[in-house]
């Protein structure tokens, strides 16, 4: 019997732990038959940047976390970060998957350990305290709450002033008055209880921004495991793994979209505002995917096929 | 060392002030503050390290060897020193490791995309000093640190 | 059962033999990962530890509290503090006791750290007790015991690390700790009163200042007073993040001390270098503990623990009630920062699990810190005192302490009553 010890940095009842990862585990367990069981630690092993290092090194046997925190290391996630991606985070993840599977690997990026998903959150939308939704120059000098990274050039693109912060500070940022408004998809609202605190939200098709994650396993760890055993789990991650993920992003952005009804004034971009933002961003996107190339895979060729996949898995 | 120390951490002041005057003033604060600071952060409390360890500053809990008796003080605090030496070497050792690490793959700042593994270097070399400095305060008179939670 | 008792009791004796609390913890964590998982993978965990947890911008707070606690110092604001406190109690029997514990309520405002407190204000208040003849154990009683409330009394590092550990606002932490603090304060002057009524010496007072003299005292406490507004202020009014309060705090702190004309460069250097050192000291310990609480993690100490505490029935009075217990007794023996950072990670999970609000739980943990300062045999503010004054025994101290105690532990049962005396402006 092999036991996998899971790292863990994130709440007990958050949804990404509830609903992903202690699922996970469990079909981990059933579907090997009680060979395979796992444990899932109950205070962090270190701050939430250290935990690809963690599964890499053989400190914990699966970590989870986001690729965006350790800037410079993660080139191809450039792709799933992209502005008007999709509106599924379910189908993001698996087509996310799939071009990783495909031709993402080939990077070399993950090659310390056993990639067992890369999945994305659902669309980042646009949360305000004040201004016109309908302007075009709505965003212009609002101070908006951003994780730092890519999201921080689009703000910046799209005239606004970024105010960096942890998303676990955005509440002390938005409640205080020092930012406002607020990038984050619908659940991440709900969730780090911001609806008080804002008044309106604009919904960009496809969302403006999104996070990329990952979840791995020590690849030591993994060889240790038998064929047989590899197989049973590779059959309940990877792609599988991904929709989880998605569905449960999905499932959350629902649950914050409901709980905004009747206090948070939520409306569509107009085409005028997507035609300005679209102009202003598309920079910025063709140097996100030309970074890709670094890497030593064509980046443009990578978007191809992420886009050719993404239009299958939203049918 | 010392005087460097200081001025990054008038820096680190100064900086918090600028982004948060920024901010109101000019609806345009500092880029990157959140992650200098990290930086000056941990090079800080890396700079800070060797001088603790040579004035024997570190905290300790003395209440039994109080009551020892004076002989075995020389011996007890060489056989401190060189415990010292050696944890402050292996971690010494383990953050080269992780900067080259970190190095190898690249890692930059969020927003500055500012290399992370210098800084870690530079760490490395100053837990080394203290662990230079370890072993020859274990030679010197014990002194008991002053200011603490 | 599992081998972390064992680890426990090595920690203990290395503590006791005097290796240093960053080092001993680092060790044992080491080789109590080690055992677990393997040399390698636990020797590559210490640099996450030491190097990843120094770039955390959250901690940037304790050095730059650090630096306004100094500043404070040296613009000579703990004098004007117990100055104006004298002006008003000077014709009371015990007046200076008295205005001891208000001058140390108010420096905890500007201060992070309990033995900083205790430190300045032993300083600035002890020549004048002894003068007038106060006895020995109320006299260093009351500073001790006031420089405790330095971490109740926002800004305290002990909260910043608390609310680190568990994810806490250190805004809502530091609002929180407010009236806990003045109640402290109420606490300590009634614990004043209780040793005057015990002592039957002669306590000599002077004549009462006329009203205008006493108003006009009270212009020297200005500065102290407006730094305070300004940092509270600017967290509650939404001006700056109480991660920014600190470097606003220490810039005030800095403008204070030129205005007051005590700016000198060599004075700013001695700052600095000593803000360096201390927070060198402060991180090691926090390192060493995250390293010893990474095998505590691991070791399957806190499922222990839990079963322990569960015997007690599951009521969240039981569970608090045996928690306050493990506390106080590890209190008289463990040092204070070293002590929150061993326990907080085993107890806060459990608290979460029971419903037992956080916020609360920080005010709760800080107040037996409290305690812990103040009880033999390893009680730092006594010690902080005992070193100040070399010719009085710590058994006179601890004795004077006695009431103090008594209050702590009378304030810590308020809290478990009220729990709103810590949630009411959060
Ligand atoms: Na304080
Ligand atoms: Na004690």
């Amino acid at each position: 019997e092999t036991k996998l010890t899971i790292a863990n940095w994130l709440p007990p009842s958050h949804p990404l732990v509830s609903e992903v990862i202690v699922p996970m585990a469990q079909k981990i367990s059933e579907v090997t038959g009680g060979e395979v069981t796992t444990s899932m630690l109950p205070a962090p092993l270190g701050p939430p940047p250290a935990q690809f290092d963690l599964a890499a090194n053989g400190v914990a046997d699966i970590t989870f976390g986001v690729q965006g925190y350790n800037a410079g290391r993660f080139k191809t996630t450039n792709l799933a970060e992209l502005p008007f991606l999709g509106n599924s985070s379910e189908a993001i993840s698996v087509a996310y998957w799939r071009t990783y599977e495909k031709m993402l690997f080939k990077a070399g990026e993950y090659d310390k350990v056993k990639v067992l998903a890369v999945f994305t959150h659902g669309p980042g939308e646009i949360f305000l305290k004040k201004g016109d939704v309908t302007s075009v120059d709505v965003l212009k000098g609002q101070k908006l709450r951003t994780g730092g990274g890519f999201v921080n050039q689009i703000v910046a693109q799209l005239g606004a002033v970024p105010v960096e912060g942890p998303s676990s500070k955005a509440y002390e940022l938005l409640s205080q008055g020092v930012a406002d408004g607020i990038l984050f998809p619908f659940e991440s609202v709900n969730s780090f209880k911001l609806i008080p605190e804002l008044s309106a939200a604009i919904t960009v098709p496809g969302g403006l921004y999104n996070t990329s994650f990952f979840i791995v396993m020590n690849k030591a760890k993994w060889r240790s495991l038998t064929p047989k055993q590899q197989a049973e789990i590779d059959s309940i991650t990877g792609e599988a793994l991904a929709r989880m993920a998605g569905q449960m992003w999905d499932r959350a952005d629902a649950k914050g979209l409901d709980a905004m009804k009747g206090k948070i004034k939520i409306s569509a971009a107009t085409d005028e505002q997507l035609t300005a933002w679209k102009k202003a961003l598309q920079p910025a996107i063709d140097a996100q995917i030309e970074a890709v190339s670094k890497t030593g895979i064509d980046g443009k060729a990578a978007h191809d096929l992420f886009m050719s996949e993404l239009a299958a898995a939203s049918k | 060392m010392a005087l460097l120390g200081g001025i990054l951490l008038l820096v680190m002041m100064t900086m918090t002030i600028v982004d948060v005057i920024g901010r109101y003033a000019f609806n345009s604060p500092l880029r990157g503050a959140g992650e200098l600071t990290e930086l000056l952060l941990v090079s800080l409390i890396f700079m800070g390290l060797p001088a603790v360890t040579l004035e024997n500053g570190h905290v300790t809990v003395d209440v039994l060897t109080e009551h020892l008796p004076k002989w075995s003080e020389r011996w007890r605090m060489a056989a401190i020193g060189v415990i010292n030496t050696v944890i402050l070497t292996l971690i010494g050792w383990q953050i080269w490791l992780h900067a080259s690490q970190i190095a190898a793959y690249g890692d930059v700042t969020t927003t500055l995309r500012l290399p992370i593994a210098p800084i870690g270097y530079f760490c490395a070399l100053c837990t080394f000093a203290s662990a230079a400095a370890s072993f020859m305060a274990s030679f010197l008179a014990p002194s008991h640190s002053s200011i603490k939670g | 059962m599992q081998h972390w008792p064992v680890g426990i009791a090595i920690l203990l004796a290395l503590l006791f033999t005097g290796v240093p609390i960053a080092f001993a913890m680092t060790a044992v964590g080491l080789v109590g990962v080690a055992s677990i998982i393997g040399m390698t993978p636990a020797l590559s965990l210490v640099a996450t530890v030491f190097f990843d947890y120094g770039r955390d911008y959250s901690l940037s707070v304790l050095p730059l509290f650090l630096i306004m606690g100094y500043f404070v110092v040296q613009s000579g604001i703990a004098e004007e503090l117990y100055n104006a406190a004298y002006a008003w109690l000077r014709h009371r029997r015990g007046g200076l006791a008295t205005a001891t514990v208000l001058a140390c309520g108010a420096f905890s405002s500007v201060c992070g750290s309990s033995m900083a407190t205790a430190a300045t204000m032993a300083r600035i208040s002890l020549p004048s007790m002894r003068r007038f003849g106060y006895p020995d154990h109320l006299a260093m009683a009351t500073i001790a015991a006031g420089g405790t409330l330095g971490i109740l009394i926002p800004p305290s590092v002990i909260l910043v690390f608390y609310g680190i550990m568990t994810q806490q606002d250190i805004g809502k932490l530091f609002l929180a700790g407010i009236i806990p603090g003045i109640v402290g304060v109420i606490g300590y002057i009634i614990a004043v009163r209780i040793s005057l009524f015990f002592y039957k010496g002669t306590l000599p007072t002077e004549p009462k200042l006329p009203l205008m003299e006493r108003v006009k005292a009270l212009k020297g406490s200005a500065g102290a007073i407006l730094l305070f507004a300004f940092v509270m202020g600017g967290i509650y009014l939404g001006i700056f993040t109480p991660t920014e309060s600190a470097g606003m705090g220490a810039g005030g702190a800095f403008l204070l001390t030129i205005l007051l004309g005590k700016f000198s460069i060599k004075g700013l250097f001695e700052v600095l270098y000593e803000t360096m050192k201390t927070s060198a000291m402060m991180f090691f310990i926090l390192f060493g503990a995250l390293t010893f609480t990474n095998y505590v993690n691991m070791s399957g100490m806190t499922q222990d623990i839990q079963t322990f505490i569960g015997i007690f029935g599951e009521s969240r009075i039981s569970l608090i009630l045996i928690i306050l217990v493990i506390y106080l007794l590890l209190g008289c023996v463990l040092e204070s920062l070293s002590m929150i950072m061993l326990t907080v990670p085993v107890f806060y999970p459990i608290a979460e699990a029971h419903g037992i609000n956080l916020i609360w739980f920080g005010i709760f943990i800080v107040m037996v810190t409290e305690v812990s300062l103040i009880t033999p045999p390893v009680g730092m503010n006594a010690f902080v005192l005992k070193a100040v004054v070399q010719d009085v025994s710590l058994r006179t101290i601890f004795k004077g302490l006695a009431p103090f105690v008594l209050m702590d532990i009378l304030r810590i049962g308020l809290l478990i009553l009220l729990p709103g005396m810590a949630l009411l402006l959060t």
